[in-house]
């Protein structure tokens, strides 16, 4: 399903028959661009079809002046020349930096010398900025990584090589002209830019009065067609353009490479599709815009909420990949050639390579090509950029319930009471829009939120939090000393002419903060104190939504991109990063809030690459249908390996009445999402699980407990997180890397590095799932103990709805908790079970990370990071961090203290070896004390493999200790 | 009340406590102390197949399929049918794995002892809800300390039970009244029907009477021809009343026409602006009266709509309203001349005969005429006034017949009214028309015993009906009763439905469910929209109390 002009057309059809028997349920694309609508999209797509038309006799007009280039220290700086054509005789200065980083990624930078210098004339008297966009970096990124002084390079007829990278195993090789780059990995070619020469960097140029020009008569200059370059107006909002044409555009090509994937948030595949037509391909770019996109559809291009322009690509053993780092409005164009490398092969051996085509409405060109080699080395280096995920507290990983809306803090009181009778284990409770007074943030409605406190201390009663929603609208009223204050210290964002902007939100006429004005920030972070902020408490945290911004009566649904921001910065130049800002406003205002500062958790809805570092995502307003949970899967997978793992869907789905089996089915896939909660619009009916009728009831509650079993294993997946980027849920390409046979697979992966392999039910009335298991790897079920042998073929599970197909990778250690309780903070010091999984030679590890889930005290060594192994029949647990071991501060000993009543209660073996069927016990060490432990086993049958469980080791989790068998 | 009264032991569980000596395990309720007596062995309650250590029990490691070993730990908290299902989570094998005990026994000294659910036992709450000597936190994990309360806790309890059971007593007493009262209403209706039946019959024979009467003024009147003064023109005069009356119409047609044709042109442009209305506007902005207007917009749309403008009709209007001519459809100047008629013609004859033969011939002829019409011979005269005798014979008849049906309806009325369920011991019956309101949010509900429920809104006067009274019905439910006795508690309740209420935006009509426990008052203690326009109200009256036991009793009594 793709969005064909005739394809639209007869969905428009449909949808207005539809609409006259039910309330819309379809995205409505009217109200958003095609690329054709999209003036630098057409322009840029155009100059892409004039080289394809042109072939070999295109010629990239960018050359890098040989005499400019300087190289020191990590850097190669130089001038790119655009010629133009036709009349003008001069040409265009690009300066460009190449920066070679210690992390051994590679950046290029192309600005344009003329708006640089701030040497051009904006139209309309705009007060906006002239230079392109140059601080996407300072939200985006971390830190600007150091460059690598070790880098060396040579220039040389007309191209300039520079060696870099661990062990210099990486090269770049800059072709003068036309300009182009290509890199290297150990002397082969992984990454190309500009090698199809659409480098297309539009420079400034002022308006020239064409009114002479004849009708019909060509267009002069370049040939350009400049209908879009002044102005361009849809749905009845027109652009200005004050600047002009701006965009920015290349192509990057990963030859060898079949497979590419990231660029979040479209609600299509995990590996990602062509985009210019064919059977089976998108004939629109992947469009990067964040936009509330009501009811959006499946398996499409169409932009979504956020924004990462970080895209890998992935072959059999190597992974690569390029991180477009521009705010403004992005396309991006996939074509995979098949070419192959010998003629005569017929395809057979043939290869294919991956051409990307990237452009931005404005900003400058800077580009981070990874070479991996293999996805976690490309996300790690990602995530070292632009920040790992959150350390979320324990909480926020557990279940959470929400609805539009719970309607009185006494319904919130009785929902938390029911979940209680019902046993069923939640930590948050949220409340969207509907609390507030009229649509007032920082305030409550006195009729239906009398005693906020009141209502927040119950649910504190059983450490359980609050989540309240503050979106960025400010509603625009009397009396209301909010807004006051943001129109006294004006710190909204502007309009065109620089005066306040005024939209129409939920609250009807409002006014936007903007957070890209430090002061702003500061104001922010002062409602939030709880003198400020009545009726919230230690246990209230925040929702962000609505912030791509979300303006009703905007241009496709938000912002006019001739807003202006702090610093007159346009507001086309830095769209995508706004939804980020606002976030990490909130996020600074929950560490002011609290003293001692305690871990914030925000959920946004929109997003930009380096939002990962403030809190968790979801996919947006989902419906109640089947396709939906369908599609959950690869929008969450993408999200994990494009470096924002903490990601969910709303389940259940928002709108509309799911029924009880999708329901359930819906709480089972949940259940392995990173972020999992629970969702409802205000049309639907009550769905709280408890209200369901068994046995979608007992499922739903079996599913819940299974989650909260297993969080000592998603807590320490969230710390691996947290450290190096990597994916929570690990796709099939990721953890197996040259299985080629399953790089597309979608449906189906890991949890961490536990090895518990899921696939979760997505279709109605399913009793089986296939899935594919990749060969010379064991599985065992993780319920049945069942043995199932990885051959590189899908095998089938049976699923009935009681059931959530998971299998157990063999050769890992699970951490687990399986005391039931009513929410995580009360399992806190509960002790643990080891679950092992022995691969075919009696192997196995894991980790387990624990701290206390809610401080910032594991900065100060107040935590446990252990290594599980078990070979030679010994099980052993060791310190990971053995550096942290010098830090003896007193956090470090009172958490460990308090720790020390917490001991691992059993260790199950799965897939034990048959000899040890007459053992009756194995031998416990630890703190040098011996002491002999009850052992049982039990003889695997029926395809069952053998399993054995020490009985109460009494081991402490936080010591060495070991168990030998 | 409380969840408590769920785990009270009975008396021979209590009796049981003093006989035991030895200590129980941690945990142990006295009806289980059986179990545990061995001092060196354990036997799994539920597998007394199972034998082990007496080490073993509360060792906080869980032994038995059952969970019998660990009645003080929270170990064997997960053998539910609610946990996720792994081989390797029961002890041993494929066994049963339902709980044997109840939960973790609190001994509550003060207080009453009872039983806490064993995922809460010590995971750091002190729970003393349900434990109020805070033992369930005796391992005190994260250095939870939970003191004994159970003092203090016991006595605001006894205070609140001697409260509850004053205002039970109080609500009992209140029953009675209602019972009574009800009786007295039903009694009333009873007699009411007793005087209506009376009253109905009597009416019935005054009926008859009156309709003979009638019949014989009829038949006299029937027969009577007089001349009445007047010129032979009557049917002229009609004719030119009935053309100037057309002539009217006709007028009235064309200039309704236009207002039509002109109102059909606004429909179509309003139609036009709705459907574009319908197109562009944006769901987002969730604003409740666009989406009302939408959705009514939509229903309007869909509905099958009168054929205003169809052709055919309408060249049929353009006929019709043409003036009459001579070539038209009704030529009046032929109803000009006079016309006789049959009785004319008897006149006639008449005048040539003396006047008694007249009189008796007119007596013939009369008689003659009545007999004629009333053996369906003649046609009898339709006269548009007819005598003052009829006339009054008739208004007699009518006036006994419409006292005779509204007596009949009141007794109809009544007896179905006996017949109607108004509850154990008809207790409703005392209630009805009464009303209870609430103040929640922004609204106050209202309550009608037997009449509809209403939301309305504290901002304006508007008011919204969500749902007429339909039946008694009876519901199970199960909940925490709060410790001032204002709620439902767990078991079978008597409920009242509600249906039909207002139509709903995008949603059915509005009905409520009214679920009621025992009270000493009427009062409403909570509403809540279950899911959208269907509503949920719990509400205490005495009217409930202790309906189910009375039941039998009640209806002996009557007996």
């Amino acid at each position: 399903m793709f969005c064909g002009q005739g394809w639209a057309q007869s969905l428009f059809a449909s949808v207005l028959i539809l609409c006259l028997l039910r309330p819309a349920v379809t995205v409505k694309h009217e109200n958003f661009k095609t690329c054709e609508q999209s003036g630098f999209c057409k322009r840029n797509r155009a100059y892409a079809d004039r080289a394809a038309t042109l072939g070999q006799s295109w010629s990239s007009p960018y050359t890098l002046v040989s005499d400019s280039i300087k190289i020191k220290s990590g850097h190669v700086t130089g001038t790119v020349l655009k010629s133009l054509k036709g009349d003008t005789a001069e040409s265009v200065r690009l300066p460009i930096k190449i920066t070679f980083l210690q992390s051994g990624v590679a950046r290029v930078t192309v600005d344009e010398l003329k708006r640089q210098q701030k040497d051009i004339e904006l139209r309309h008297g705009s007060s906006a900025r002239k230079e392109r966009y140059n601080e996407a970096s300072l939200w985006a990124l971390v830190a600007e990584d150091k460059p690598d002084t070790s880098a060396n390079g040579e220039s040389l007829n007309q191209e300039t090589s520079v060696n870099y990278g661990p062990q210099n195993r990486y090269r770049a090789v800059i072709n003068h002209k036309p300009f182009s780059i290509n890199f290297f990995r150990d002397d082969e070619l992984h990454v190309k830019l500009n090698s199809n020469g659409l480098l297309n960097m539009e420079h400034w140029r002022a308006k020239v009065d064409k009114a002479e020009q004849m009708e019909g008569e060509e267009p002069k200059g370049e040939g350009e067609d400049e209908s879009t370059w002044w102005e361009e107006t849809f749905g009845g909002n027109t652009d200005t353009k004050p600047k002009g044409p701006e965009s920015v555009g290349m192509d990057i090509t990963f030859p060898g490479y079949e497979y590419v994937y990231g660029i979040p948030g479209h609600a299509s595949s995990l590996s990602l599709k062509q985009t210019r037509g064919g059977s089976g391909n998108y004939d629109q770019p992947y469009r990067l815009y964040n936009s509330d996109v009501f009811e959006y559809e499946m398996d499409s291009p169409m932009t979504l909420y956020g924004s990462i322009p970080f895209m890998q690509a992935h072959r059999g053993d190597s992974t690569v990949g390029v991180f477009w780092l521009n705010a403004a409005e992005t396309w991006v164009d996939i074509v995979k050639r098949k070419v192959s490398s010998n003629p005569l092969s017929l395809g057979i051996g043939g290869t294919s390579d991956t051409e990307t085509h990237w452009f931005s409405e404005s900003g400058l060109l800077d580009v981070f090509v990874f070479l991996g080699p293999t996805p976690k080395d490309v996300i790690e280096q990602y995530s070292e950029l632009t920040g790992y995920t959150q350390l979320p507290q324990q909480f926020a990983i557990g279940h959470h319930q929400c609805r539009w809306n719970y309607v009185s803090d006494e319904d919130v009181k009785d929902v938390d009471k029911k979940f209680d009778r019902a046993d069923m284990p939640y930590d948050v409770i949220w409340l969207d829009i509907e609390y507030t007074d009229g649509k007032k943030y920082f305030t409550w409605d006195s009729h239906t939120f009398p005693d906020p406190l009141g209502m927040q201390k119950q649910l504190d009663d059983h450490e359980r939090k609050l989540v309240i929603i503050i979106d960025p609208h400010i509603k625009n009223e009397d009396n209301y000393p909010v807004v006051s204050e943001l129109k006294s210290k004006s710190l909204g964002i502007k309009d065109k002419n620089n005066n306040l902007f005024e939209g129409w939100c939920w609250p009807g006429s409002s006014h936007w903060i903007d957070c890209f004005n430090p002061a702003a920030i500061e104001w922010w972070k002062s409602l939030f104190a709880y003198k400020s902020f009545t009726g919230t408490a230690p246990n209230t945290f925040l929702w962000n939504d609505m912030n791509e911004p979300s303006v009703f009566n905007g241009p496709e649904t938000t912002m006019p991109k001739d807003n202006i921001h702090y610093d007159n910065w346009e507001h086309r130049d830095l769209h995508n990063i706004n939804g980020m800002t606002f976030v990490k406003a909130t996020y600074d205002a929950l560490i002011h809030r609290d003293s001692p500062v305690r871990r914030p958790f925000v959920l946004t809805r929109s997003y930009y690459a380096g939002s990962q570092r403030f809190g968790a995502m979801w996919t947006g307003d989902n419906l109640a249908q089947w396709s939906h949970l369908a599609a959950s899967i690869p929008m969450i997978l993408t999200h994990n390996i494009a470096g924002f793992p903490f990601s969910g869907a709303d389940v259940g789905g928002f709108f509309g009445n799911p029924s009880p089996e999708l329901l359930t089915r819906w709480y089972q896939a949940g259940a392995f999402y990173p972020f999992y909660r629970a969702h409802a619009h205000i049309d639907t009916r009550r769905r709280e699980p408890y209200l369901l009728d068994d046995p979608y009831k007992e499922i739903i509650t079996q599913a819940l407990r299974l989650r909260y079993a297993l969080l000592p294993a998603w807590y320490t997946a969230f710390h691996a997180a947290s450290i190096s980027g990597a994916p929570i849920l690990q796709p099939h390409y990721y953890a197996h890397p040259s299985d080629e046979a399953g790089f597309a697979l979608e449906d189906q992966f890991y949890v961490g590095s536990t090895g518990l392999l899921v696939k979760p039910v997505v279709t109605e009335s399913a009793e089986t799932v296939s899935i594919y298991l990749p060969p010379n790897e064991l599985y065992y079920d993780y319920s049945t103990y069942s043995i199932h042998h990885g051959t590189g073929r899908t095998t089938t599970l049976a699923a009935p709805l009681s059931k959530i197909p998971i299998l157990m990778q063999a050769g890992h250690i699970i951490p687990r908790k399986d005391r039931p309780r009513r929410s995580s903070g009360l399992m806190r010091y509960d002790p643990y079970t080891l679950l092992i999984t022995l691969s075919p030679n009696a192997t196995a590890e894991g980790t387990l990370y624990i701290d206390d889930g809610e401080s910032y005290n594991y900065e100060e060594g107040a935590f446990i990071h252990r290594y599980f192994s078990f070979s030679e029949n010994t099980l052993t647990s060791t310190d990971i961090d053995d550096a942290m071991q010098s830090n003896k501060g007193k956090k470090r000993r009172d958490y460990l203290n308090l720790m020390d009543q917490v001991r691992v209660e059993k260790i199950v073996v799965v897939g034990a070896p048959r000899e040890w069927v007459g053992k009756k016990s194995v031998k416990v060490v630890e703190d040098g004390e011996e002491r002999s432990v009850e052992l049982g086993f039990t003889r695997g049958s029926g395809g069952r493999a053998s399993w054995a469980v020490v009985r109460d080791p009494g081991v402490r989790v936080g010591r060495g200790w070991r168990v030998e068998f | 009340m409380r969840t408590l009264e769920a785990f009270l032991l009975s008396g021979i569980a209590v009796r049981s406590i003093l006989a035991a000596e030895a200590p129980r395990p941690r945990g142990v309720g006295p009806e289980f102390a059986k179990f545990y007596k061995s001092s060196d062995t354990f036997t799994c309650i539920s597998s007394p197949s199972i034998h082990l250590p007496s080490a073993r029990i509360n060792d906080d490691f869980c032994d038995c399929p059952d969970g019998s070993d660990e009645p003080g730990t929270s170990a064997c908290a997960h053998l539910s049918p609610l946990s996720p299902y792994t081989v390797g989570s029961t002890p041993i094998g494929d066994v049963n794995t339902t709980l044997a005990l109840p939960g973790y026994y609190c001994k509550n000294k003060g207080h009453q002892p009872s039983y806490v659910p064993f995922t809460n036992v010590n995971d750091g709450v002190c729970d003393y809800q349900l434990c109020c000597d805070g033992s369930d936190e005796w391992a005190k994990v994260g250095g939870v300390k939970c003191e004994d309360k159970c003092k203090e806790i016991g006595k605001e309890w006894r205070k609140k039970d001697e409260q509850r059971q004053k205002s039970q007593s109080n609500a009992a007493k209140r029953r009675k009244e209602l019972v009574a009262e009800a009786a007295k209403l039903r009694q009333e209706v009873e007699a009411k029907v007793l005087t209506l039946q009376t009253l109905i019959r009597g009416e019935e024979l005054k009926v008859k009477g009156l309709e003979a009467a009638l019949a014989e003024a009829e038949r006299q009147e029937r027969g009577r021809v007089v001349r009445k003064p007047g010129v032979g023109g009557k049917l002229s005069i009609l004719a030119q009343l009935a053309k100037d009356r057309i002539e009217e119409l006709r007028e009235s047609l064309v200039e309704v026409r236009n207002q039509r044709d002109m109102g059909k042109a606004r429909i179509a442009e309003l139609e036009a602006i709705l459907t574009t209305f319908k197109e562009e506007y944006n769901p987002n902005f969730n604003d409740e009266g666009v989406k009302r207007a939408v959705r009514s917009w939509e229903d309007y749309a869909a509905r099958d709509k009168p054929a205003i403008g169809d052709d055919a009709k309408d060249r049929d209007l353009v006929e019709i309203a043409k003036p009459d001519s001579e070539t038209g459809a009704i030529k009046w100047s032929e109803w000009d001349e006079p016309e006789e008629g049959d009785v004319d013609v008897l006149y006639k004859i008449e005048a040539y005969l003396p006047v008694p033969a007249r009189d008796w011939i007119d007596q013939k002829l009369r008689d003659l005429r009545s007999f004629l019409i009333e053996n369906g011979v003649l046609a009898p005269s339709m006269e548009a006034s007819s005598s003052k005798e009829v006339e009054d014979a008739r208004n007699a008849l009518k006036a006994a017949q419409d006292s005779l049906s509204n007596n009949q309806k009141q007794l109809d009325e009544s007896n179905d009214d006996l017949g109607k369920d108004y509850g154990v011991d008809d207790v409703f019956r005392a209630l009805k028309g009464q009303c209870v309101s609430k103040d929640s949010g922004e609204y106050t509900y209202e309550l009608c015993w037997l009449g509809e429920t209403k939301q309305k809104s504290k901002k304006n006067s508007q008011q919204t009906t969500m749902g007429r009274f339909v039946s008694i019905d009876k519901v199970m439910v199960d909940d925490e009763l709060p410790p001032d006795g204002k709620g439902l508690g767990s078991g079978e309740r008597v409920a009242l439905r509600y249906e039909n209420g207002q139509h709903c935006w995008n949603g059915p009509n509005r009905s409520t469910f009214v679920v009621l426990a025992c009270a000493e008052t009427d009062e409403v203690w909570k509403i809540t929209e279950e899911e959208k326009c269907v509503y949920r109200m719990e509400a205490g009256t005495p009217a409930v109390c202790g309906a189910a036991e009375k039941k039998t009793e009640k209806s002996k009594d009557e007996l």
